[in-house]
């Protein structure tokens, strides 16, 4: 599993943009969401594929686990 | 890569931690802090005339304290920028010089507000991951002064 990890960039001018890695799903949310509140308000948010793949993954699992 | 979130910046916070950020900014630049007053202060024009110039950071809030107003003015090569907060509460820097055009002020008064909220927001993001133990294992400034912070063990 890719280690989890949080790569915080702040331009010259103070903007901030927060790329996540190894996060699944929901939760690289969480530590986005934490940022905003931290430092003021969300321009743009992207989930990346690696955010859809993980969700799917997590769904089929728990799909397989009920039969 | 999960996700990507940018962020707008927002100052918030008392007058100490403001003027820390100004402290820790206008030196990059060149300024010298000539005082750091206790009360607001009209900055003296002299003889010859001194172009003026100013900058409202729309998106900050100075809390307001018990003390009266504080100011702070810096300086570099005749160009005075006194940084101080407004009626509304928000961050003002009042800029003035001789020989400067306003359109150069105003410019160099960008400037500032750009390496103070850099700054600013440097201090709040290492102080809250610092509160949530969360482990700060690299800091790069590049060459065109961004600066990146890796966080592991989340």
């Amino acid at each position: 599993m890719a280690e989890q990890e949080l790569e915080i960039s702040i331009s010259p001018a103070g903007k901030v943009t927060v790329h996540t890695h190894g996060l699944k799903g929901e939760a690289c949310l969480k530590y986005a969401q934490l940022l905003v509140e931290i430092l003021g308000r969300e321009e743009t948010l992207e989930k990346t594929a690696e955010y859809y793949e993980t969700q799917e993954h997590e769904t089929h699992v728990r799909v397989q686990q009920r039969l | 890569m999960s996700c990507v979130v940018v962020i707008t910046p927002v100052l918030i916070a008392s007058w100490p931690v403001m003027s820390a950020a100004v402290t820790a900014a206008v030196g990059s630049l060149g300024f010298a802090i000539v005082r750091n007053a206790g009360a607001s202060q009209a900055v003296q024009s002299t003889a010859k005339e001194r172009t003026k110039a100013e900058i409202e950071v729309a998106d900050s809030e100075i809390l307001q304290e018990a003390a009266s107003s504080q100011t702070i003015v810096v300086e570099r090569e005749g160009i005075k920028a006194t940084f101080s907060r407004d009626a509304r509460g928000s961050l003002k820097v009042c800029l003035d010089g001789e020989g400067h055009s306003k359109a150069e002020l105003k410019r160099v008064g960008e400037e500032l507000v750009e390496r103070v909220t850099q700054q600013y927001v440097y201090h709040r993001v290492v102080t809250e991951l610092k509160e949530r133990k969360m482990n700060i294992v690299d800091e790069e400034v590049a060459a065109d002064r961004t600066v990146t912070i890796r966080v592991r063990n989340l």
